[in-house]
């Protein structure tokens, strides 16, 4: 399997995290045909790497993106051929539980391997992060340090190479360079208002909730009252999910999904999230401005990248997106898939009317139409309310939600739901057939798998609506992460991937141009996930000095910042 | 500790047996020739349908009118209805008998003569719907009538039948002609009547446990 590459190295890096992008400060590297070693520290490098980049090399590395980072750092080729460890780890055990976890470490021990003492790893690695390494370790040290990650891999490689195939695994490994070149980007932040915001969020929180509560009544003092909450709920008739218990399920994720069915809910799921979650001080933002946070890639089971909620600037909290502000001269655009998962169940499941009702634009009328409930001549604005009921049954079925559960999202009588539920399986019967399939066949047989051979595995505890919403879940990432690889190669500054969408920065005389590049890499990426069946893309622009801005944080965004200026002149007053 | 040196059951999918790609049987089994970057040769099946294997097996075909809720349709085939048929009606529970020739002349009292339809609802439930047919002096009513007209119309169009006790007939309600077709289960007509009746409700003697309740020995 290895025979084809004329190169195979197994590469680890070390280097210090305390500016804003990594910098190396030394390099292991085994050559497995020749058997040569290599060790070398920052002033001994070349301007070229000591192996090759081609695609007769293959680059293995545990968590390539780190190492990928040190190339871009160094001004290194980034090798095209990325055999990562990590990722062939996550795929081979994904859904199902391991002995250490998902570091390199935890490999060694799944495999049966000792590794190097965690603790003495831990120290000397945290040194050489904060860089304080000079004077408590001498180069040596940290040359045979950086050489047990490198004995590791060489263990390591031959254990899980059996189990690995090696074009699905180059096709992740690219990803991992494609994440080295978005972090490096990071997304751009308006630093002068997060500094006024890190300054006031904590002075302003009582009058925050006081002037969001005026809408609901639910908060006393500083508290959030049940009682309170339920007479709002009553006095709106907002159906509310509760917990095996009884009392009202009060969890961020519910709360997320009844702000999407009654709007209404959104200021307040976003102050509550906000209070408690918000930590602005980890917020990561560089000394140019950008945030940057690790995008974990492949830590989620769909495959997706998941990054700290607290870090990242797309984390759960939307309102504080209204910080992302393209620099002077400069743009940005939010570019998402159209309706990315009812386009990917309608192609692989193979359901024509699905891929009818999808490629009208506006599925969700069309399933409404297609199930008679609308006539064939509405519109999104003369039908709204019936639209938006099977647009919540479109969206549910994804996510495996049943005749209840659509029920509170709808705001309607279980038995309306149900209905709804019927008339989807009578209309895209071949969508229930291949979804019922899917779910058969992971339980039958362990495991279900994406276009590009992401799977994941089936145990004790698997949970069937996992199963049903992985497929479009993971084939949505496999397209996502196949077009930021196809967007950064080309050339593309993408900040920040999120979810179905891309964020991509450029200056204002080329934003057009570039919007046009990456659109076209998601079209190709929905097109070769999709068997040709491409998937339109909608396009958000933001131009300097304006701001980002999600219409679900609106109202919260304004309010804050609103309070910060009537302190700041009350201040100056 | 799972299982994590050996490929068995964690690479089942290399097994020929199972197509994997679009393009051939073989093209993500890790031989590592493949483009790593040709999306298209990369591309694994995701016709879990074809690879489960898993079919749904028919095991129960309940002998009723469809209820007043129930959208239904009627097989349109010749070949899936079968009229007359002897039955008897066991109206307290709800249940029909299929009364062999050689014994319904000693049952005449209890006979009735029905046209038998195969139905299937929304949610894909498989029926036998009995319509009685006019008597032998050709006495028919409206309640007979309308499910007969109820069940022509079901052969092209969604149905739904209500009773309605001051006009003694059924109301009819048809469907959007947008409501998408059923789908008939793949197995003839004779296996619907062997799962309908094949478990005691065929009465072929009387020494039938229903033709001595009727008699009042059971």
């Amino acid at each position: 399997m290895l025979e084809q590459f004329r190169e195979v190295v197994l590469v680890d890096f070390e280097f210090e995290t305390i500016t804003d992008h990594p910098d190396p400060v030394c390099l292991g590297m085994h050559e497995v045909h020749s058997g040569r070693t290599i060790r070398l520290m920052r002033d001994q490098f070349d301007p070229v790497p000591p192996y090759g980049t081609g695609s007769d090399t293959l680059f293995v590395a545990y968590f390539a993106s780190a190492e990928i980072d040190c190339h871009r750092a160094l001004g290194w080729p980034i090798p095209t051929r990325i055999l990562d460890l990590f990722t062939e780890f996550r795929d081979r055990f994904n859904g199902v539980s391991t002995v250490g976890g998902n570091s390199l470490l935890g490999a060694l021990a799944q495999f049966g391997f000792d590794g190097i003492d965690a603790a003495a790893k831990d120290e000397i690695r945290k040194a050489i992060g904060d860089g304080t390494w000079r004077g408590k370790y001498t180069p040596e040290e940290i040359l045979d340090y950086c050489e047990t990650d490198v004995t590791a891999l060489k263990r390591l490689l031959p254990a899980m190479l059996p189990g690995i195939d090696i074009p699905h695994a180059l096709l992740r490994g690219r990803y991992m360079a494609a994440v080295s070149a978005m972090q490096r980007n990071g997304v751009p932040i308006d630093v002068e208002m997060l500094a006024k915001l890190r300054e006031h969020w904590k002075a302003i929180q009582e009058d925050l909730i006081a002037a969001i509560d005026v809408n609901y009544g639910v908060y006393e003092g500083r508290t959030f009252k049940m009682e309170r909450f339920v007479r709002w709920l009553t006095t709106n008739s907002i159906p509310w999910p509760r917990l095996e218990s009884g009392r009202l399920d009060l969890d961020d994720k519910t709360f997320r999904q009844m702000a999407k069915a009654h709007p209404a809910v959104s200021p307040l799921r976003e102050l509550r999230s906000s209070l408690a979650d918000l930590r602005l001080e980890d917020l990561g933002v560089g000394s140019d401005g950008r945030n940057r946070a690790m995008l974990s890639p492949f830590r989620a089971r769909t495959g997706r990248n998941q990054p700290s909620n607290t870090k990242y600037i797309f984390g759960p909290s939307v309102w504080i997106r209204g910080l992302i502000k393209p620099p002077p001269g400069h743009g940005l655009a939010y570019i998402d898939w159209s309706a990315q998962e009812i386009g990917i169940a309608a192609k692989l499941s193979g359901d024509e009317n699905m891929m009818k009702a999808y490629v009208t634009g506006d599925p969700h009328l069309a399933f409404a139409k297609q199930a008679g409930a609308v006539p064939p001549d509405a519109t999104k604005d003369s039908h709204e309310d019936v639209r938006d009921q099977y647009k919540q049954c479109n969206l549910g079925v994804i996510f495996g939600l049943g005749a209840e559960g659509l029920a509170a999202r709808i705001d309607q009588p279980t038995y309306v739901a149900r209905e709804l539920l019927v008339q989807h399986r009578a209309t895209y019967r071949q969508f229930w057939k291949w979804s019922d399939a899917a779910v058969d066949h992971a339980m039958l047989y362990g495991r279900i798998w994406t276009v590009f051979g992401w799977h994941v595995r089936t145990g004790p505890d698997t949970n069937p609506r996992m199963l049903r919403n992985f497929l479009m879940q993971s084939n949505g990432a496999e397209m996502l992460r196949l077009a930021c690889c196809l967007a950064t190669e080309r050339g593309i500054k993408v900040c920040a991937p999120v979810h179905d969408a891309i964020l991509i920065c450029a200056p204002l005389e080329r934003l057009e141009q570039d919007i046009a590049t990456a659109r076209a890499a998601m079209a190709e990426a929905s097109r070769a996930v999709l068997s040709g069946f491409g998937l339109g893309t909608e396009v958000k622009r933001v131009h300097y000095p304006d701001r980002y801005m999600d219409k679900r944080g609106i109202k919260m965004w304004q309010t804050v910042c609103g309070l910060i200026e009537k302190r700041i002149n009350k201040r100056a007053a | 500790m799972a299982d994590c040196n050996s490929t068995t059951g964690l690479f089942q999918h290399k097994d020929k047996r199972v197509p994997m790609t679009d393009k051939d049987a073989n093209g993500g089994g890790g031989n590592g020739k493949l483009d790593p970057f040709d999306p298209a040769a990369l591309r694994l099946s995701q016709d879990f349908v074809g690879m489960s294997g898993v079919k749904k097996e028919l095991v129960t075909v309940r002998v009723r009118k469809p209820g007043k809720q129930e959208w239904f349709r009627v097989h349109p085939g010749e070949d899936y209805r079968l009229s007359p048929l002897a039955m008897i009606n066991l109206k307290e529970e709800g249940e029909y008998y299929v009364v062999d020739p050689s014994v319904y002349e000693a049952l005449a009292n209890e006979v009735i003569f029905v046209s038998l339809y195969t139905v299937i609802t929304r949610q894909g439930v498989v029926t036998l719907w009995p319509i009685p047919l006019p008597a032998a002096d050709g006495k028919d009513n409206e309640w007979w009538l309308s499910a007969r007209e109820a069940a022509t119309r079901a052969m092209t169009q969604w149905v739904r039948v209500v009773a309605n006790k001051s006009n003694n007939a059924n109301d009819i309600f048809t469907g959007p002609a947008s409501m998408a077709e059923p789908e008939w289960p793949n197995r003839p007509f004779r296996d619907l009547l062997e799962i309908a009746f094949g478990r005691g409700y065929r009465v072929d003697s009387l020494t039938h446990p229903v033709v001595k309740r009727l008699q009042g020995l059971a």
